[in-house]
């Protein structure tokens, strides 16, 4: 067992004496743009990489867990830098206690449920390879964020009361308008763009399947390039609509239409 | 010599002409398919890879070594080989990240080099002096692993790690209400329920039986509560490709790490090949193939040097895939090579299936198999000799303790030691004659043996001594030294030390310049 008592700090020793050799050990952390240069990475900045590769292209680094054609970015934005657009770089918020069942809820309980609800997937493992990945991108995100304290834009911006309630009739007609060119009439989404219902976008479990939570994603941030150009009243429309379309079930109540589903897919 | 080598390092197709009814080959190729499936899943769980790279190496590894190889053999992936992997990788890198995959390759890289090597030096012949009680030893330790880890995915343990057997089920004990995971331990126990059930019905494809009634409980459990409820694991999408290409990562960096690899890619190679050689030395004795064991061991090499390249990981022979093969009919590689093409087809058409088997199934199946490596009967078997069974229980039980790696350590070395021991007893009988004493000598000659004829030789100082060495297998170095220097203090006493030998053991003795001192006389 000798040699396994020795593999360990041999293991620092090496990382030790490479990770100052890429550079990285003053001037604070490297972007990812420098990171997917580098022809070796140590353990850390490798899973951070990789993170990076599944929250852009979800569907070929973490396809085992995905069951629609989304994109962590497609909602996490810039992979999760820009703000008001749900970022990642919320590393300081969790764990977070939970007093429901007793336990610490951490980011890894977070990851999971998006690839389950948002991404209509299975829920992957605690310690899946791809989580991890994930849950480092995530703190190589937070660096420099404040334990405990909101990050500036997290989330995305809740929108004022406006007195009305939702409309997904005038919602449509904003659809048609605004936002049919790339989302597809049918909101199947044309070449590039991502689906908004049907059975290859989020389910009825999601974040974004929150009237609110939508509204305010959907008026910060689209149609895509012309975000906050949409009123308030606009977006909340928009939303319900969106909500009341066809789209895949909650996995926490049925499991039959869930396997039919999936079997279907 | 170079002809040789050449010719064993071509694919050789001789086979051809025994391939009399090639629809039992290929019928047996597609049960091996169907067996290896679960095998390739749940062996990549033990490397800690993700289950592509399992089915990969049921694909590609099983038709590199069947096309090389001369044998009705299959190879894929292997209990042994995998746990190794794992144990050898996970200090490096996190489980499945992309570095340990980098690493995992690069493992098999050296493992396959390793193992040319050993064809290079026609190493085939080594692998007899490992016991058979060492290598049961070796399994049944293996098998222990295996279940040990299988119970990580029944219980749903996955984030709480043990160094030691007994603390991980000593933890389970005091603490299953908050670790277990009902659900999970469900399907299991359904899992390896239906496993002993139907091996009743069908001994063959009980593991078939057993995944089936494991997915079906998976079903029913899925069916009345939710994922989130349940935390299920399941196998997920797998994004099988038809040609997976993969140029192995390697630079200097990765070089300078691997060092820390060495022994383990030595060990793999060793352990691979010592179970691929058994079951191919059990296929010459007991069937008509033409098998050459050196090629076999070159097979084997090359198809574990290649995998990296097709995103597989390292194998060795499989004993029930194997035995299936063999009771099915098959005698030639083409089952083996028709093994592979099925599995590429069934995963093709059974993946979405697939995709909601829970893992808890899979473990279930690997707890069997590994159930199955502990045999009562070896240990009966090998409790008649006392080396023997010393040999396996401490093979065992170090690879209980200290793991895979230690334990085949501890395996080679007793086995030698026990060899060492045999062969170092000599066969003496002492005669007096009119001269003064004869004494025959039966066996080898060399340093480990030399006590036991000193011995001989101090009890009867001060008599003329003959020693008979005409039935002496082997005489070495320190042997000859001795004789000089005994007949040397001999002739201060003033008596004689005569030695009886053959031709070629003159001829020898001459050579090492001893007939100054001593008396020879050819018979
Ligand atoms: C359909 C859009 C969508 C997709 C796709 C999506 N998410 Fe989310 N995600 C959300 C929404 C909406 C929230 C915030 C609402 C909530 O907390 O439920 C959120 C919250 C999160 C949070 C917590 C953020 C915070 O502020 O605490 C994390 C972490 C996260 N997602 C990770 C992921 C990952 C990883 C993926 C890809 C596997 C992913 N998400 C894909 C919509 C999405
Ligand atoms: C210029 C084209 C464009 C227009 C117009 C547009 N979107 Fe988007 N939308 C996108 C793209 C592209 C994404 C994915 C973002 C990414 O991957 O960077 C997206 C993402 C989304 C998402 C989250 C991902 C998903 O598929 O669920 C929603 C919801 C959404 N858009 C709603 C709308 C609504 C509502 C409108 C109309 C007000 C609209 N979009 C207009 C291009 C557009």
């Amino acid at each position: 067992m000798l040699a396994l008592d020795l593999i360990r700090p041999l293991c620092l020793v090496t990382l030790l004496i490479l990770v100052p050799s890429i550079g990285l050990a003053q001037q604070g952390q490297p972007s990812i743009q420098q990171l997917l240069q580098e022809p070796f990475l140590d353990d850390y900045y490798s899973n951070v990489v990789y993170g990076y590769e599944i929250v852009t292209d979800t569907q070929n680094h973490a396809s085992r867990y995905v069951g629609n054609s989304l994109n962590c970015s497609n909602c996490h934005l810039q992979a999760g830098t820009q703000q008001e657009a749900l970022p990642l770089n919320v590393a300081g918020m969790y764990p977070k206690w939970r007093a429901k069942n007793g336990k610490r809820n951490g980011i890894g309980l977070r990851i999971r449920e998006c690839f389950l609800y948002s991404l209509d997937g299975i829920m992957p493992p605690e310690d899946a390879p791809e989580v991890l990945a994930i849950s480092a991108y995530i703190s190589y995100l937070s660096q420099g964020q404040i334990m405990g304290a909101e990050p500036e834009g997290r989330g995305v911006p809740t929108l004022p009361d406006t007195g009305y309630d939702p409309n997904p009739a005038t919602g449509r007609a904003v659809y048609l308008e605004q936002c049919a060119s790339c989302h597809g009439a049918q909101g199947e989404g044309v070449a590039g763009m991502p689906p908004v219902w049907g059975l290859n976008s989020y389910n009825k479990g999601a974040g974004m399947h929150d009237i609110r939570e939508a509204a305010g994603f959907i008026w910060a941030n689209m149609p895509l390039g012309n975000g906050k150009s949409l009123t308030h009243q606009q977006a909340l429309d928009v939303s319900a609509y969106l909500n009341l379309q066809i789209r895949p079930s909650d996995p926490r109540d049925s499991k039959f239409l869930k396997l039919l589903e999936h079997l279907i897919n | 010599m170079i002809r040789t080598y050449l010719r064993e390092a071509t694919p050789s197709f001789a086979w051809r002409n025994r391939l009399g009814n090639w629809r039992t080959e290929i019928f047996a190729g597609l049960v091996g398919a169907i067996l290896v499936i679960p095998q390739g899943i749940t062996f990549a769980y033990l490397a800690g890879l993700q289950p592509e790279y399992g089915l990969y190496c049921a694909i590609f590894v099983t038709l590199f070594c069947s096309v090389f190889g001369s044998s009705s053999m299959m190879s894929g992936p292997n209990t042994a080989v995998a746990i190794l992997i794992g144990t050898a990788v996970l200090p490096l890198a996190g489980r499945g990240s992309p570095v340990y995959i980098d690493f995992v390759f690069l493992l098999c890289l050296m493992v396959g080099a390793i193992q040319l090597l050993f064809w290079l030096m026609r190493g085939a012949r080594i692998f007899q002096y490992l016991s058979p009680a060492a290598i049961s030893g070796i399994s049944a330790g293996a098998g222990f692993l295996i279940i040990m880890a299988s119970l990580d995915s029944i219980l749903d343990l996955s984030t709480f790690k043990t160094t030691f057997f007994y603390e991980k089920i000593y933890v389970i004990v005091s603490d299953a209400r908050d670790l277990v995971n009902p659900y999970s331990l469900f399907i299991g126990l359904c899992t390896i329920a239906g496993g002993y059930i139907g091996r009743r019905f069908s001994p063959r494809f009980f593991i078939i039986i057993a995944v089936t009634t494991g997915y079906l409980s998976g079903l029913l459990v899925a069916f009345v509560w939710p994922q989130p409820v349940t935390e299920l694991e399941y196998l997920g999408r797998m994004p099988i490709e038809w040609l997976p290409l993969h140029l192995p990562n390697i630079n200097m960096e990765y070089l300078m790490m691997s060092t820390l690899l060495i022994p383990y890619a030595i060990t793999i190679a060793f352990i691979g090949l010592a179970q691929s050689l058994v079951i191919v030395r059990e296929l010459k004795m007991e069937t008509e193939q033409d098998i050459n064991l050196d090629k076999e061991v070159y097979a084997q090499g090359l198809a574990n040097l290649l995998a990296p390249f097709f995103s597989s990981f390292a194998g060795a022979g499989s004993f029930n895939r194997t035995k299936a093969n063999q009771s099915l009919g098959a005698t030639t590689p083409f089952s083996g090579i028709a093994s592979a093409g099925f599995v590429l087809v069934l995963i093709t058409f059974l993946g979405p299936i697939l995709t909601y088997m829970p893992m808890a199934a899979m473990a279930g199946t690997l707890f069997i198999v590994g159930a199955d490596m502990i045999k009562w009967r070896d240990i009966k078997h090998y409790a008649q000799v006392r080396a023997e069974l010393v040999i396996y229980l401490a093979t065992f039980i170090s690879i209980m303790f200290f793991g895979l790696a230690t334990g085949v350590v501890v395996a080679v070395f007793l086995s030698v030691s026990v060899f060492m021991l045999r062969i170092s007893q000599l066969e003496l009988s002492v005669e007096p004659i009119e001269s003064g004493i004869l004494l025959k000598v039966k066996g080898a000659l060399f340093y480990a043996s030399l006590a036991h004829l000193t011995e001989k030789f101090h009890s009867h100082v001060g008599k003329n001594l003959t020693v008979d060495l005409q039935f002496t297998t082997h005489i070495d170095q320190s042997a000859v030294d001795f004789f000089i220097r005994e007949s040397r203090n001999m002739a201060a006493q003033g008596v004689r030390l005569t030695l009886l030998i053959n031709e070629k053991q003159g001829y020898f003795l001459k050579k090492m310049g001893a007939n100054s001192d001593i008396e020879l006389v050819a018979v």
